[in-house]
């Protein structure tokens, strides 16, 4: 260190003579100097890379996000409940078409309106009060949200119609009639007594007598005498349908409108004094509720549905992100889905990163005219559009039973997807991996190694390759969200159709979305949505921070 | 003038070699269509005259006992190429079974281009010159606050799928606020035909939710184009010939920034033709696209093969004229060169 000093001191020799002599120190005699160790560790290519990458925040945060959509993928379908329910009751899978288009629910905003399966509904007066009439534990009416009274002029009459926006809760399911086995009665019942003991309501209800209802009504109708036969008959065909298609209804009611007309389509309940609704309940001669009587070795009972369901299943019947058309629960399907799609992502992605490096390496190494012709190979298959090969393979693949069997249906569409994929994917990776070989197999240490002895497989995949792989892996990565992508698309536009197997991708639930429609039940669509809009963005921000991880010549850029 | 020739020569020989990568590509085209099972579905008007019209294009033949056979497939391909040569035959490419009974799959085609020209035209001319705006604003500000937020813009904007842009427009506009039709309604040629303003008005969706990835792309790259030319030599040079920074940036830096951008707006308008079959299908414009898929879902094989076809044509068209002009409009790029 002093040396140094002295030597950046520009100073003349008579400077020097006059320097304090503490400044020099004699040197040992005769001790060989040796350049010096490096005190700082080596940092390998791949430590360089890794250090590169974890200095870009958005692609760490993308490959967080990316791997927290992959964990929810692969343990979800694990420890859902629903994923576990009774194969005898749900075989293929869980649904539950009486928690159809429910909306999505998380315990955290309830009661907020938001998140909570609530929705507002507009309805009218009559509506307004029959809804708020209700037997089951859950109320399907939930609060008043606003009023407006709507005043239209068509031809000199102005109506003034009074539309109540209402808040209702979807999963509020009102009670049904179940099917019940004899030992499964007995349970319920013995179930029933604990929760009165809790002072909670009861899941078995009253039996409801619409029938008998409806006879005495027509009997009034008729004694009234103010209609005729047929219309009487028609009102009364009505009020069953009525009935039958609003289970929640187990009040009387009726076809009179407030202005004393008979109406055959619109109905309102009857209230007693009170203002409650007047109840059809089916009683004994004594006055006490009937109790469900057996038929062919089952009980047919009337139960509060969602608490009947909890009693059943084990858990409550209550879904993150809502369900489908058909019931079944989105959040399960979604993350069984995003797995499907990530794993047929991931695994197209080797096989076409495995075979363009093979092609390109063989292109690549050999030049001349194996270059030449297999040039030639790569610009016919790259111009066929990979959506051809993919609809000719699904209906070739469709149409033949041997193989249908051997891999079942939905391994068929898999099969067709993977053949149209991997088909036209590789060429990318091989022209990449061609063009590094053209650039190193010149070069002078591949010379060297090849005088010492070298053969073509060792040049190959010990000298040259090592060289490309950032580029490659880069690419590889960056392929996985355009398969994914691909494939929702196919399957959203119905190419692929996996609806018939137990299989489903997100494009699967993208078009289930779509099928739902997007005005009434937006929530079918929109988590298959951000699941794949987040995914995009992840894997693009997550390639983008591989390749300048890989890119030396980035090195030291920043600091 | 040697140059001239060269190019020339380059072009002609990409010509050749497309044509020829045409025919190949039709050939393994062919036979796998023709491999695929014939069907008669419920949906076919009349079967004999199917059957008919299966021996008239050699694909079938009434054998012994009277049943009809198919024709091994190489004696159907030669069926083909001599039918396309013979002078006066109406339907060299089949005829359609299901979409439009007995009409050929060219005249289908040519009646659906329209409205898939239209929406792609329009966006177009909405995305080109919003794109390279936003790209220059980009350049010119380049690490400063705007420069960052429109970076992760254009970032969501081009990962985001386009159906996704569709879902939250239709959402928005058509469910919402109900201010635009979610549909294309069905065309009134009565009124204005496609160019009416209903039909104009119904277009604006789809025309939105194409252009926003195609917007963000061109600004992506004008950006990425803007900033190489503005750090260059040349650009310091003519700083210090005294121009001013607005000067050199307006006559120097854009003109060669856009220089590179310009066979992407070439391979934009080629691909104008082909329809985007998502959009397409989202907001119910009966397009190429929508009749390509009509056709696998309804298995009219003529009619797919000739779609099938006219979207290889393209897309080959598309990379040749992309690779010409790339060479016509950058000099320094010399076609075809050897190393």
């Amino acid at each position: 260190m002093e040396n140094e000093k002295t030597f950046a001191n520009p100073a003349s020799n008579a400077d020097i003579a006059s320097l304090p002599k503490e400044l020099f120190k004699e040197m040992p005699d005769r001790k060989d100097i040796h350049d010096q160790a490096f005190e700082t560790k080596p940092v390998s290519f791949l430590r360089d890379s890794l250090n590169r990458f974890a200095k870009n925040k958005a692609s760490i945060v993308a490959a967080a996000i990316i791997l927290i959509i992959a964990l929810y993928a692969i343990i979800v379908p694990f420890v859902m409940p629903t994923a576990h329910v009774d194969a005898t009751a749900y075989p293929n899978g869980f649904s539950d078409s009486e928690f159809s288009n429910v909306l999505p629910y998380c315990s955290w905003f309830k009661g907020t309106g938001f998140w909570d399966g609530t929705k507002v509904l507009a309805t009218s007066e009559s509506d307004y009060k029959t809804l708020q009439c209700d037997d089951s534990n859950h109320p399907y009416f939930v609060k008043l949200e606003s009023k407006d009274t709507i005043t239209t002029t068509i031809a000199n009459i102005t109506k003034t119609n009074v539309v109540y926006n209402i808040r209702i809760d979807t999963y509020a399911v009102g009670n049904k009639e179940v099917s019940l086995s004899e030992s499964e009665y007995d349970a319920l019942k013995a179930h029933d007594e604990e929760r009165k003991a809790n002072g909670l309501p009861t899941i078995i209800k009253p039996l409801v007598d619409v029938e008998g209802y409806l006879a005495q009504y027509q009997a009034e109708l008729e004694s009234d005498g103010t209609l005729d036969q047929s219309m009487i008959t028609t009102i009364i065909t009505n009020m069953r349908n009525y009935y039958n298609q609003n289970k929640r209804v187990f009040f009387k009611i009726t076809a009179k409108s407030s202005s004393d007309e008979y109406n055959s389509n619109v109905f309102s309940p009857v209230f007693d004094e009170e203002g409650k609704p007047l109840s059809i309940y089916k009683l004994n001669a004594d006055g006490s509720y009937a109790e469900p009587t057996k038929e062919g070795g089952r009980y047919k009972a009337r139960v509060d549905y969602y608490d009947y369901f909890t009693w059943k299943n084990g858990f409550e019947p209550r879904f993150v992100f809502g369900t489908n058309g058909v019931g079944q629960d989105i959040f399960l399907r979604l993350a069984s889905g995003t797995r499907f799609s990530l794993l047929l992502g991931i695994g197209i992605s080797l096989i076409n990163f495995v075979i363009g490096l093979i092609w390109g390496a063989v292109s690549g190494y050999y030049g001349g005219y194996v270059d030449l012709t297999m040039e030639r190979i790569t610009d016919i298959i790259s111009n066929i559009p990979s959506i051809i090969i993919l609809t000719i393979c699904s209906i070739q693949f469709n149409n033949n039973p041997s193989l249908k069997g051997a891999i079942g249906e939905g391994g068929v569409i898999v099969l067709a997807f993977l053949v149209a994929f991997v088909y036209s994917g590789w060429i990318g990776v091989a022209g990449t991996t061609r063009m590094q070989f053209y650039r190193f197999k010149g070069q002078e240490y591949v010379l060297a190694s090849r005088t010492l002895g070298a053969k073509d497989s060792r040049l190959i995949f010990r000298h040259i390759l090592p060289n490309a792989i950032g580029t490659l892996v880069t690419s590889s990565v960056l392929m996985i969200p355009s398969v994914i992508f691909s494939e929702s698309t196919l399957s959203f536009l119905g190419i692929i159709n996996f609806s018939t197997s137990n299989l489903s991708s997100i494009g699967t639930l993208l078009s289930e979305g779509q099928a739902a429609g997007l005005q009434n039940n937006p929530h079918v669509l929109l988590f298959p949505c951000i699941i794949i809009s987040l995914l995009m963005i992840c894997f693009n921000l997550f390639g983008n921070g591989l390749r300048d991880a890989f890119n030396t010549s980035l090195k030291g850029a920043e600091d | 003038m040697r140059q001239a020739k060269q190019t020339l020569l380059y072009i002609l020989q990409r010509l050749v070699l497309m044509v020829f990568t045409f025919i190949v590509i039709f050939f393994i085209c062919f036979i796998m269509v023709r491999l695929l099972p014939i069907s008669v579905d419920t949906g076919m008007k009349d079967p004999d005259v199917f059957y008919k019209q299966m021996v008239a294009q050699g694909r079938m033949k009434l054998d012994e006992s009277g049943n009809y056979v198919s024709v091994p497939i190489f004696e159907q391909l030669g069926r083909f190429i001599t039918g396309l040569f013979t002078p006066g035959n109406e339907y060299p490419w089949g005829v359609s079974y299901y979409i439009q009974w007995l009409s050929s799959p060219q005249d289908i085609l040519w009646s659906k281009m329209l409205p898939t020209v239209l929406i792609n035209v329009y966006s177009m001319i909405l995305s080109i010159p919003l794109g390279i705006a936003l790209g220059i604003f980009m350049a010119l500000k380049k690490n400063k606050w705007e420069d960052h937020v429109l970076n992760i813009v254009v970032m969501l904007f081009i990962s985001v799928p386009s159906f996704v842009f569709a879902f939250v427009l239709q959402n928005l506009f058509a469910y919402q606020w109900k201010c635009l039709p979610a549909m294309l309604p069905t065309v009134n040629y009565n009124n204005g035909g496609w160019f009416a303003p209903e039909m104009f008005k119904a277009m604006i969706m789809p025309v939105l939710a194409m252009s926003f990835g195609s917007i963000a792309g061109f600004a992506r790259y004008t950006r990425a184009e803007l900033t190489e030319v503005l750090t260059s030599d040349f650009m310091l040079l003519a700083r210090t010939k005294g121009l001013t920074k607005t000067q050199a940036t307006i006559r120097h830096a854009f003109r060669n920034s856009l220089v590179p951008i310009f066979p992407m707006i070439l391979g934009t308008i080629i691909s104008v033709l082909s329809g985007s079959l998502i959009i397409e299908n989202i907001f119910g414009v009966p397009g190429v696209g929508a009749l390509y898929l009509e056709s696998i879902n309804k298995k009219d094989y003529d009619v797919f093969q000739y779609v099938s076809m006219f979207y290889i044509a393209i897309g080959l068209i598309g990379t040749l004229i992309v690779d010409v002009s790339y060479g016509l409009v950058d000099p320094r790029i010399r076609m075809g060169s050897k190393k």
